[in-house]
């Protein structure tokens, strides 16, 4: 308990915590704005185009911020330690070493999943009461039918920062860890997309864009991964995300002199 | 070769962080051939003051000249000063010879000169580590070797002996002794004052960023029994802590 | 200026961290051979294929490894306390940045030009006469494609250097950099009509087959901007960074 209390002191009273939760929640404002300027294009769209104008849901669009902010708030948590030394100090008042990352991860965690959430659901009403009736009824499918894709999409971004507290535990270095995430989360599925058929398919699949659509074996929107995974397989590729770099990471930091 | 003349100059120079007077109309002249201790509870404004000289900071007024001149508009300053600010200030991943040589080369100064100055502080053996392994002492002689690199007229050091051991220590005094016996100016910022006492000559006493006193150890150590006692009767008024620079 | 050049090639040099940022974007190479080597022997069961350019499809790897190279070259000097040591060797700021600049523009432009062209050639010639979709063009053709690709490496690099300038920590530099790089140009393409296309032209990684005359992707369709104009807004990020980068180095204390 002790070791949480202290952790959660540490995330919140430096800066980049509070900056990287401004700016993920800056998401929503980031929502308004596309939604505000969907609804200004239709309006003033002719009566033949109007059936055709199509719109992205803005809840998965804008979801990037937060996902991207608290993976970087998760690489912070634990390379910020490494980078002053304060490391040692960590572990010197905790000497079994594995509670100090249960610690951030539980924290960090938690932070993100509220942080995500709130842009999510924010994010979605907002364009629900701005978008109304226009683009097809987009957002007039009844929020009961869409609340597991949302709450699925809202999970990605504590998996994102326990990827991002994983990574930093076993590179130890900001700037490795954020190129590695960030490779991981745009430039693996760019090349995948690239890849051709059934690989793109294949692997699309588990791409961490692709999960929350087959958890949820959610048809209400297009997805440009693939969708070949059943919904636990799905969830437990989720899983698997955050948990597999946080066990590597923690038998590290267990392992290796500080 | 040393410049003759190097001296210091300080014009009611004055830093403002915020609502912070961190230096407060500070005006000396430190002077070459001797060494001139500069002491001051914490906060009180000493590295502030010299990065001013440096023109790391920019002053909120007032002036800090060298030779008559502001650091910045030396064409090659490290001729010119050496300065020691803060000795953990070097990237941990490149070797000792190399973080020299990068300084060195600012200035047109060779590696010849560089593995002399390693020679010089004791790390000839170590030059090819990583400055990431070194102790805080290891690193005080590197930045003191940094500061040395262009032989310069004018020498300022912000606590060199934290971390060194008693070898060290004597090391670092009788450095700065032979380095003002060949006519330098020497700034030399330290808490220790029975170590002042034994390498300092002239004594400037800063405290909440003003000017306390100006005066030689000798003057200082006849009107009290000793240094130390000079500095704490001097600044008893002035121990609340400042600015936050360190 | 040429002495503060060396200084800043010799600390680029010295540091491990040049060596991760050049290996991650040499990968481009290995991925090269293995991505033609796969579709080649895909393209033996199905006759022809189009397929991706390796050098056009790996290309955000080689982006976002050297520009960590510019973002360090300034932001690992802020985290250790460097910077002091480098201004009162080199008090003009001014002289500092722009040292880095042509230091870290001119390693990241000769690496990203062997290693995109080596990965070309070297795809060219695995794929031979099999009929692979890009390797259906000329070298002369493909070109414009090819510099702008290495300019744009550069420029995301230098555009680093303004940004650690700027923000001084490594991690808000390279999370810029991210943004300019995948999450903007995310965005942009999911805006409402007309403004998708609009606004995507005018993205970073976007400028690369706007200067070579090719369109931005299947959905967006044709950029809106001519080649000339397209090298010039790309050139123009690097610039407008690095003035930025210049004035919060000048202005701040250190």
């Amino acid at each position: 308990m002790s070791v949480l209390a202290s952790e959660w002191l540490k995330i919140r009273s430096v800066r980049s915590s509070h900056l990287t939760v401004s700016i993920s929640l800056g998401g929503i404002l980031l929502g308004l704005g596309l939604a505000w300027m969907a609804v200004d294009m239709y309006d003033h769209a002719t009566p033949a185009q109007k059936p055709g104008a199509r719109l992205a849901e803005l809840e998965e669009v804008v979801l990037m911020v937060p996902q991207l902010c608290m993976g970087v708030l998760g690489v912070l948590a634990t390379t910020s330690e490494y980078a002053t030394g304060f490391i040692r100090t960590s572990l010197t008042a905790v000497p079994k070493r594995w509670p100090v990352m249960a610690g951030k991860s539980v924290v960090v965690g938690v932070i993100a999943l509220f942080t995500g959430s709130a842009v999510i659901f924010a994010t979605y009403f907002v364009c629900r009461a701005l978008i109304a009736d226009r683009f097809g009824g987009l957002y007039q499918i009844p929020f009961t039918d869409k609340l597991p894709l949302l709450t699925a999409l809202a999970l990605t971004v504590p998996v994102f920062a326990l990827l991002g507290v994983g990574l930093g535990s076993i590179l130890r270095t900001a700037s490795g860890s954020i190129v590695v995430l960030v490779g991981a989360v745009y430039v693996v599925p760019i090349i995948v997309g690239n890849l051709p058929q059934p690989w793109s398919d294949l692997l699309g699949s588990v791409m961490i864009g692709a999960l929350p659509h087959e958890i949820t074996r959610d048809t209400t929107t297009n997805t440009v991964y693939g969708s070949l995974l059943p919904p636990v397989a799905a969830a437990a590729v989720l899983v698997t995300y955050a948990l597999l770099p946080l066990l590597a990471g923690t038998w590290l930091l267990c392992r290796r002199d500080v | 070769m040393p410049q003759p003349n190097g001296v210091i100059d300080l014009q009611h120079l004055t830093k403002r962080y915020g609502r912070t007077l961190a230096v407060d109309d500070l005006s000396f002249t430190v002077l070459p051939g001797h060494v001139t201790g500069f002491l001051g509870p914490n906060g009180a404004g000493k590295s502030t003051t010299m990065r001013l000289v440096l023109g790391l900071d920019a002053p909120s007024s007032g002036a800090a000249l060298v030779n008559g001149k502001r650091y910045a508009s030396l064409p090659r300053p490290m001729h010119e000063v050496g300065a020691l600010l803060d000795a953990g200030a070097m990237h941990g991943g490149r070797s000792a010879f190399n973080h020299l040589l990068c300084l060195a080369r600012t200035n047109g100064i060779g590696p010849g000169r560089v593995s002399e100055m390693l020679e010089r502080v004791g790390l000839a053996g170590v030059a090819q580590k990583h400055v990431g392994g070194f102790s805080l002492g290891m690193k005080q002689r590197l930045g003191i070797a940094a500061a040395l690199l262009g032989d310069p007229g004018v020498l300022m050091f912000d606590e060199p002996v934290n971390g060194l051991d008693p070898d060290g220590v004597r090391w670092i005094r009788d450095l700065m002794r032979s380095l003002a016996a060949e006519g330098r100016t020497i700034l030399l910022s330290s808490h220790l004052m029975s170590e002042m006492a034994l390498t300092a000559d002239h004594i400037v006493i800063v405290g909440r960023g003003k000017l306390i006193a100006e005066e030689t150890v000798q003057e200082l150590t006849t009107r009290y029994p000793s240094l130390e006692d000079a500095y704490l009767a001097l600044t008893a008024g002035s121990l609340e802590y400042g600015a936050s620079g360190s | 200026m040429r002495m503060a050049f060396s200084s800043e090639w010799l600390k680029l040099r010295s540091v491990a961290s040049t060596y991760y940022a050049l290996g991650s974007a040499a990968l481009m190479m290995l991925f090269g051979v293995g991505w033609t080597i796969y579709v080649s022997s895909l393209a033996e069961e199905r006759g022809s294929l189009r397929a991706a350019a390796p050098e056009e499809g790996f290309l955000p790897l080689v982006q976002i490894s050297l520009a960590t190279i510019g973002v360090l070259a300034i932001t690992s000097e802020h985290a250790t306390g460097m910077i002091r040591a480098s201004l009162t060797a080199v008090p003009s700021r001014g002289t500092l940045l722009l040292a880095k600049a042509a230091v870290v523009g001119g390693v990241t432009f000769v690496a990203a030009h062997v290693v995109l062209l080596v990965t070309y050639v070297a795809a060219r010639l695995i794929a031979g006469d099999r009929q692979l979709g890009f390797n259906s063009t000329g070298f002369s053709d493909d070109l414009p494609l090819l510099f702008a690709s290495g300019v744009s490496v550069t420029v995301l690099a230098l555009v680093g250097l303004g940004l650690g300038a700027v923000t001084r920590s490594t991690a808000a530099a390279i999370v810029s950099v991210v943004a300019m790089l995948f999450v903007l140009p995310g965005i942009a393409t999911y805006l409402p009509q007309p403004w998708n296309s609009r606004v995507a032209s005018l993205m970073l990684p976007n400028l690369v087959p706007q200067i070579a005359g090719d369109r931005l992707s299947s959905r967006l369709g044709d950029g809106l901007l001519s080649p000339g104009v397209a090298f010039v807004a790309l050139i123009s990020y690097a610039l407008v960074a690095l003035a930025v980068g210049f004035y919060f180095l000048w202005r701040r204390d250190a």
